[in-house]
Parts: structure tokens; C-alpha cells; sequence
């Protein structure tokens, strides 16, 4: 179902040691860590509304993900970030064709907004502007197949940070994402109780929060990551019927990180994570695993 | 100065969340008629056979009697308290009963086109009739079956109000509003008269016809129907007895269509071991209940028998695709009665074989279906999605009453003819589900992702043999229909049936034999309802 969102938001939230849109890090100033990640997720059971199933017509439905990643430090309390991922989608079983394309570019702008010492502790709260539009006409009506949603989203997220000198750390970051409304190839739809007449869909806003703990240390982190997403609105998957690009797509999943600067070459990481969901509505129960490598470059040094 | 930027910001912080409400409705024009077809209780009815002997409807009292001034008495007592709702329901149903009541259809038919679904050991159960409530709910508005429903609430319409027609203008009572100046006319006017109540008589014939084509909608319908007499008389269109009247005679021609009564009912018993058999002496049986869709369903022996007779002819049958494999969608809809067909009509105009499974030919087709699933551009794959019309939606016969209802509310005709212009579009349409899927099962052809597996299909693909296309089929016998009541815009309507045509090529669902075939087929029905309108002695509305 939304396996896009899903992989979208892995993208976001679980990649980055210093680059994420949602942790505790900062990239140094002129410093610009660029990359490639590449996901695999899949699903065989969903959730039709709350009533979890599966389908025989999909079988499992896999999604190849490649994003390439891009964070600069503009100075050191001020990063920018931007994504852009092509998407892959295909059924094991069943007639329907799978879809590809170039997804949605995002770009987020992180600000350091408080950072307070207590004892050996540091205190950090972030706040963080993102904006993502989709790059390509790609149909989000054409579900589960669909790359993504179509949807522009303008989000305002905070984060909440806690570290210790050892380093532990432990994350809170709540965000809220306002969607654009979404328009179809067809003039009138079925969702929710009502037929519409029009081409356009209301999209519902979005509130969603990750909760990190973790432990980093000369050049290696490990993470363990819970995430919830709400859709503050929307219809349910009838019995039997297809997703819809409205549907109240809610999902929570928990996940691991691990991410090791290698000794050799300077300044090449490899990143690994993976996440499950554990329970959802409107959704399929995803387990992706990503990997990828994340080079920095150090613009202020010569 | 820092106030202003607090004002730029704010708007600029709520404007976009202020502007995602979307309106649900279609843009409808309120009923101001050029003309009201004074003379439509002369036009010749469809299932009824004489408006006079059939629905004796009584005289009202006269305009001056006690029992008509205390009936102004409550419309006006009414309408000093109106509430903003009360005044939106006037508002909703001024566009007429014939268009709200269309948008409804084709709401229900999206809202109950969905399949069952599997059971846990990969078998399917059929929905019940007899248990609607169940799962999988009663019914599944395939498209055959919401064709035919289609069909039936717009000839019942049509056919109550060429009744209604002949008792307005036989005692010519007028509107409330124009009786006594007290009373407001809060709706658009005319001089119809008001007896029986065109809005009452809508409401009746419709509610009956959806609760039995809709059973477990019950609740919606008839509180829609209530608020459209309701409406009448809060706008000073028409009294209670007008309302009484006009419900009376709707609820009448609906019973027509759907007596279920030679005055036997068969009850099979929970076991399935006994049978009751009651007898009770009412009228024959409506049209409704005789023109073989409960057999439509077939059975398995039936299924295989298909299959077979394509085998014994050289040719690969059709399996469906579905996973747990489903039993084919209505194989014997092509038995249903069809409005403007003869059964032997439907059989004669049957198209001409398929290419054969084996041949050059169907290889060199399967080739050109290939080629679409891989390379289709996105302007083709947006004429996909836009004819989809798959689970969840109106059927392709819905998508044609969406068409046709924006050139029927800007023709400015009388209701009914608008009802008449529904009637003809829908029994085209049905009569092209029965064509078709006469022909669909005659040929038992397979889809492309069938003989080619390598084929994947770009939006879902339906559970029945492929030649010819229902798409097709639907849209040429809309077309041809939509064409005549409205010549100047043949042009359109024959070139979206041409698309619509084309999208299941381009969806990969289709050969190109299906959708060509089809639409020459599709065309030919139409022309059968066409000839029907012409005809005085068959319609009389030209």
C-alpha cells in the first residue's frame, strides 16, 4: 500500500549518522556528505481498513528503492538536506504490472535551535523545515502499484535530544506534514461513503514521531528506532477493494541502525538499518532492509 | 509594521490548509424546463400498459374545498420555521429528482461493486439475496449487474412519470404557490400541475426500485426519499395530497416491476434437505423478477461446459486469473432479457469469431498487446486509469450516466424527459451488458495474460473471457444513443467511446479484435434503442 511512504520515511528517518532530518546530529560547517542508499521492501500481508490479510494476487509485493542523499553544513548549526529517490514496484504473483520512476525530491533545512550542557550531558532541540514535491508525473492511482502519492508536503518537525559524554544517546521527534491535495486521470471516485465528481483529492495531514535510542563511538553507531505514523483523516479499504491515495494510512515500526565510518578509505561510511512494521490500517506490514555508502567531503579544508 | 508581517504570515500559514475542502458535487443546473411535454401521458409506456386502467388514481379535491385550505395551512406553517438544513434539502433537490436520483445510482453501484472475497480454503460464496447483510454483502455491482440496475430505476422513472404526465394535465390542479399568494415558492417555478406530485411520485417508484436492487442501502434511500417529498412541500410545490398521490402511484409502478408473485414463493428450506412451497393468489410476476438474472450466475457443470464446447472447437479456453481462481462474472447474463432486443436479436447480432487461439493472426495481436504493457506512454496510461473503472467504482454504464448528466441538466427539458433521456442511455447500455456478454461466453476467448503470462496488465483485469470488449460494447451503444439525443455533440461522444475503446488496449487487457469489434457491436445495439425512440408508436417523445 504505501510501501512508497514507507520507504520514503526510512529515507528521512533512519539513515543518517549527523544527516538525518530527525536526529540529534549536525554536519560540521562546509562539510558535505553525499551517497547512495538503496532499500528493499516488501510485504505479504496488509491491512484491508484494520482487518489484516493477505492476497493472493499480489503474493509479495517488493519495492526497490535507490535514493541518493545529499547533506551540507551550511555552518554548524544549520544543515541542508535533500533526497531523491527512483522507485520500483513489483507483484510475485497476479496480472499487474509493476511502475518505476523517479519519486519525490525532498529537501530540509535542520536548525540547532538550543543546545544546553548539564553536567557531562548535552541537551539539544532541533527545529526542522522540510518540503518535498514529486519530480515526476507518475499516477498515484494505480495502488499498490503506484510509486507514491503525488502529494506535496510541507512538514515542521522538532527534535528533542539527549547525549551523554559516553555516547548514548536517546531521540524524541514529533512532526507534523501538511499535504497537498492530489489530482487523478479520472474525473470522479468512490471513497469514503461519498462519490465525487472531480479530479481532485483531498489529502489529509499527517502527524508522525520517532523515538531513538542509541550509542555512538569513534566512528560507529547503533541504534534502535520506534516510529508512528497517523493520518488525520481518510477513508478505509473496503472488503475486497483496492487501496485509494486517501486511505488513513497509519503504520508503527520499530527498527535498527548501524552505521561504521570505515578506517580506510577517510571519510566513507557504510550504513545498514532495517526496520519491521508492526501493525498498521491501510498499510502493508513491511519489512525493508537498507544498505549504502555515505561519503563526507570537507570543503573548508584544503 | 511588524503587525502586517504577523497578518502575511498567518495567511500564508492557514491558506493552504483553508483551501484542501473539495466539493463532492457535480456542477447541476436548477429545473427551469423550456418546455414542460404537456402531452407526455400520451407517449407510450414500457413495462405499463395503460396509465388510466392500470393506476386509477383518484380526483383531487377541488383548490376551493376546506380539506385543500387546511392543507396550504401546513405548507405555510412550515415554511415560517424553515431551518438552514430544511432549506438545503430544497436547494439539493431543485435540480430535479431525475438527476439527484441518477447521482444516487451510480453512488450505490460504486459503493457495491466490490468482489467476495476468498474464503480461507480458496472457494468463493456467491452473495445472497436472501441475506444481504452477510459477507460478502448483497449485491456485487459488477458491471452486467449495474447495467441492468441502471436500466430498471430510469425506465420505472420514465414510465411513472409519463403516468404522473397524464394525471397532472387529466385534472390540472395547480402548485400550491400559485393557489394562495401566502404561500412562498422557494424552488424554481412553472405552471405543471401539481397533481400528483412529480417529486412524491420520483421518490416512491425509485426507493422501491433501489431497496430491491439495494437491500442493506434501505436506510439511505428512503431517508433520500422522504427528504425529496419533503422538499416539495417545504418549497410550495405541493401539498400533501399531491405528495400522497404521487408516492402512491410511484410505489405502484415499482410493484409492477417487481412483484415477486405469480403468487408462489419457493422458500428452500436451511438444509437445504426440504423445500416450502407457498401459494398466494396476487398479480403475475414484474419483469423485474422473470428476466433470468437469478440464473445469471450459473452453476459449475455449466462453468465446465464452456470451457469444453471451446476445447471441443480447437480453441484455448478461457481460466480466469483471479487467485484462488474465481468462477466466471454472470455467464448467463447474456439470457437476460434485454429491453430493446429480442432474445434472437441479441443472437444475430452477435459478432463473428475471434482470430484463432492458434492462428498468425491472434499472434501478431498478442504481439501488439505486448508491446503496450511495456512501452505505454503516460498519455496512454492516463486514458488507462481514466476508463478503469474497475472495483469500487460506477461500472463503465455509470461512467456514461456521468457523461450524460451534464448534457441532460443543461438541455433545460422537462423531468420527463429528462427521464426519458436516462431511459433510452440506460437501455442501450444494458442491452449492450447483454450482447456482449452473450458474446463473451459464446467465445470463451482468452485474455492476452493468459496466452502470454509475460503480459502484466496495467489496471485489474476482469474475470471474464475477452472477446469482445465490454468497454467497447458499453461505450459505442452510449454513444449512439447520447448522439441522437443531443446530434450536436456526436462528434464527442464517439470520440470518447473511441477512447474509452482504446484504453484496454493500451491497458494491456484487450486485443485490438476485442475493442474494434466491440465498438461496431456496441454501436449496432444502440441503434436498436435509437429506432425504439423514433418510433411513435414505441415512445412517442420525438
Amino acid at each position: 500500500m504505501n510501501r512508497f511512504l514507507l520507504v520514503l520515511f526510512f529515507c528521512a528517518a533512519h539513515l543518517a549518522y549527523a544527516q538525518t532530518l530527525d536526529d540529534g546530529l549536525m554536519m560540521p560547517k562546509k562539510d558535505f556528505c553525499t551517497g547512495i542508499l538503496v532499500t528493499h521492501s516488501q510485504w505479504n500481508n496488509y491491512w484491508e481498513g484494520t482487518l489484516k490479510r493477505d492476497n493472493q494476487n499480489v503474493g509479495t509485493l517488493s519495492t526497490t528503492n535507490i535514493t541518493w542523499l545529499g547533506n551540507y553544513g551550511v555552518n554548524d548549526k544549520l544543515n541542508v538536506i535533500a533526497m531523491l529517490p527512483y522507485v520500483a514496484t513489483k507483484a510475485s504473483q497476479g496480472t499487474m504490472s509493476g511502475m518505476q520512476g523517479i519519486q519525490d525530491l525532498t529537501i530540509g533545512g535542520k536548525y540547532q535551535v538550543a543546545k544546553k550542557e548539564v553536567g557531562t550531558n548535552t541537551l539539544s532541540v532541533f527545529g526542522v523545515g522540510v518540503f518535498s514535491t514529486p519530480l515526476t508525473n507518475y499516477t498515484p492511482d494505480n495502488l499498490p502499484m503506484s510509486i507514491g502519492l503525488h502529494s506535496t508536503t510541507l512538514s515542521g518537525r522538532a527534535i528533542f535530544n539527549f547525549a551523554t559524554k559516553q555516547g548514548w544517546y536517546a531521540n524524541f521527534s514529533p512532526a507534523y506534514v501538511y499535504r497537498t491535495n492530489v489530482t487523478l486521470d479520472r474525473n470522479a471516485y468512490f471513497t469514503d461513503g461519498v462519490q465525487y465528481y472531480t479530479n481532485e483529492v483531498r489529502m489529509f495531514d499527517q502527524f508522525n514521531y520517532n523515538v531513538n535510542f542509541g550509542f555512538i563511538k569513534n566512528g560507529l553507531q547503533t541504534e534502535i528506532n520506534f516510529y508512528q505514523q497517523d493520518t488525520l483523516g481518510g477513508g478505509d479499504i473496503r472488503r475486497q477493494d483496492v487501496p485509494f491515495v486517501s486511505n488513513r494510512m497509519n503504520f508503527s515500526t520499530i527498527g535498527v541502525l548501524v552505521m561504521y565510518y570505515l578506517p580506510k578509505p577517510k571519510n566513507l561510511a557504510v550504513r545498514f538499518a532495517s526496520t519491521y512494521t508492526m501493525d498498521g490500517r491501510n498499510v502493508g506490514q513491511t519489512f525493508s532492509v537498507m544498505g549504502g555508502l555515505l561519503y563526507t567531503i570537507h570543503f573548508s579544508k584544503k | 509594521m511588524k503587525l502586517k508581517y504577523t497578518i502575511v504570515l498567518v495567511a500564508l500559514v492557514t491558506l493552504p490548509f483553508s483551501c484542501k475542502d473539495i466539493n463532492s458535487g457535480e456542477k447541476l443546473n436548477p429545473l427551469q424546463p423550456a418546455n414542460q411535454d404537456e402531452t407526455a401521458g400520451g407517449w407510450k409506456p414500457i413495462i405499463l400498459t395503460n396509465y388510466a386502467t392500470q393506476l386509477p388514481l383518484p380526483a383531487p379535491a377541488a383548490t376551493n374545498s376546506a380539506s385543500y385550505v387546511a392543507e396550504m395551512d401546513v405548507i405555510k406553517k412550515a415554511q415560517s420555521k424553515l431551518t438552514d438544513a430544511q432549506r438545503n434539502t430544497i436547494n439539493y433537490w431543485s435540480v430535479g429528482g431525475v438527476l439527484r436520483w441518477n447521482q444516487v445510482v451510480r453512488k450505490l453501484v460504486a459503493q457495491y461493486n466490490l468482489p467476495p472475497a476468498p474464503r480461507g480454503d480458496g472457494s468463493y460464496i456467491f452473495p445472497d439475496a436472501e441475506n444481504p447483510f452477510a459477507d460478502p454483502q448483497f449485491p456485487f455491482a459488477n458491471p452486467p449487474y449495474a447495467a441492468r440496475a441502471y436500466s430498471y430505476v430510469s425506465v420505472a422513472q420514465y414510465d411513472a412519470l409519463k403516468a404522473a404526465w397524464y394525471y397532472k394535465y387529466l385534472y390540472n390542479r395547480p402548485a400550491p404557490y400559485t393557489v394562495d399568494s401566502g404561500v412562498k415558492a422557494l424552488g424554481p417555478t412553472s405552471d405543471l400541475p401539481a397533481y400528483p406530485s412529480e417529486d412524491a411520485v420520483l421518490s416512491g417508484v425509485t426507493a422501491e426500485m433501489l431497496k430491491v436492487l439495494f437491500p442493506t442501502a434501505v436506510e439511505e434511500i428512503t431517508l433520500l426519499a422522504a427528504d425529496q417529498r419533503n422538499a416539495a412541500l417545504w418549497s410550495g410545490k405541493a401539498t400533501d395530497s399531491d405528495i400522497s398521490a404521487g408516492l402512491a402511484l410511484g410505489k405502484a409502478v415499482a410493484t409492477i416491476f417487481t412483484a415477486n408473485s405469480t403468487g408462489v414463493f419457493t422458500i428452500p428450506g436451511a438444509s437445504g434437505a426440504s423445500t416450502t412451497t407457498l401459494s398466494v393468489n396476487i398479480a403475475t410476476r414484474g419483469r423485474f423478477r422473470t428476466d433470468g438474472i437469478g440464473a445469471a450466475i450459473g452453476n459449475a457443470t455449466q462453468w465446465q461446459a464452456l470451457a469444453d464446447g471451446a476445447v471441443a472447437k480447437g480453441e484455448i479456453p478461457w481460466i480466469s486469473q483471479d487467485l484462488p481462481v474465481r468462477p466466471p462474472m454472470l455467464p448467463n447474463f447474456g439470457k437476460v432479457v434485454a429491453w430493446n432486443m429480442s432474445a434472437g436479436q441479441i443472437v444475430s447480432e452477435r459478432p463473428g469469431p475471434p482470430p484463432s487461439t492458434s492462428s498468425e493472426e491472434m499472434k501478431t495481436q498478442l504481439q501488439e498487446v505486448k508491446k503496450y504493457s511495456e512501452n505505454a506512454t503516460r498519455e496512454e496510461l492516463a486514458i488507462v486509469y481514466k476508463w478503469a473503472d474497475g472495483a469500487g467504482t460506477y461500472a463503465p454504464p455509470g461512467h456514461w450516466n456521468d457523461i450524460a448528466a451534464e448534457y441532460i441538466s443543461n438541455a433545460r427539458w422537462s423531468e420527463v424527459r429528462m427521464a426519458r433521456a436516462f431511459a433510452l442511455l440506460n437501455m442501450a447500455l444494458h442491452d449492450a451488458a447483454v450482447g456482449c456478454w452473450e458474446t463473451k461466453y459464446f467465445y470463451f476467448n482468452p485474455r492476452p495474460s493468459q496466452l502470454d503470462p509475460s503480459i502484466k496488465v496495467k489496471t485489474g483485469l476482469p474475470n471474464f473471457p475477452a472477446y469482445t470488449s465490454g468497454h467497447s460494447t458499453f461505450s459505442a451503444s452510449a454513444a449512439a444513443v447520447l448522439s441522437y439525443l443531443f446530434p450536436n455533440d456526436a462528434q464527442f461522444f464517439n470520440d470518447q467511446a473511441k477512447e474509452a475503446s482504446l484504453s484496454r488496449l493500451y491497458g494491456a487487457i484487450h486485443y485490438r479484435a476485442d475493442i474494434e469489434v466491440g465498438l461496431a457491436h456496441g454501436s449496432r445495439i444502440g441503434s436498436y434503442t435509437v429506432n425504439f425512440a423514433k418510433d411513435p408508436q414505441k415512445d412517442g417523445g420525438d
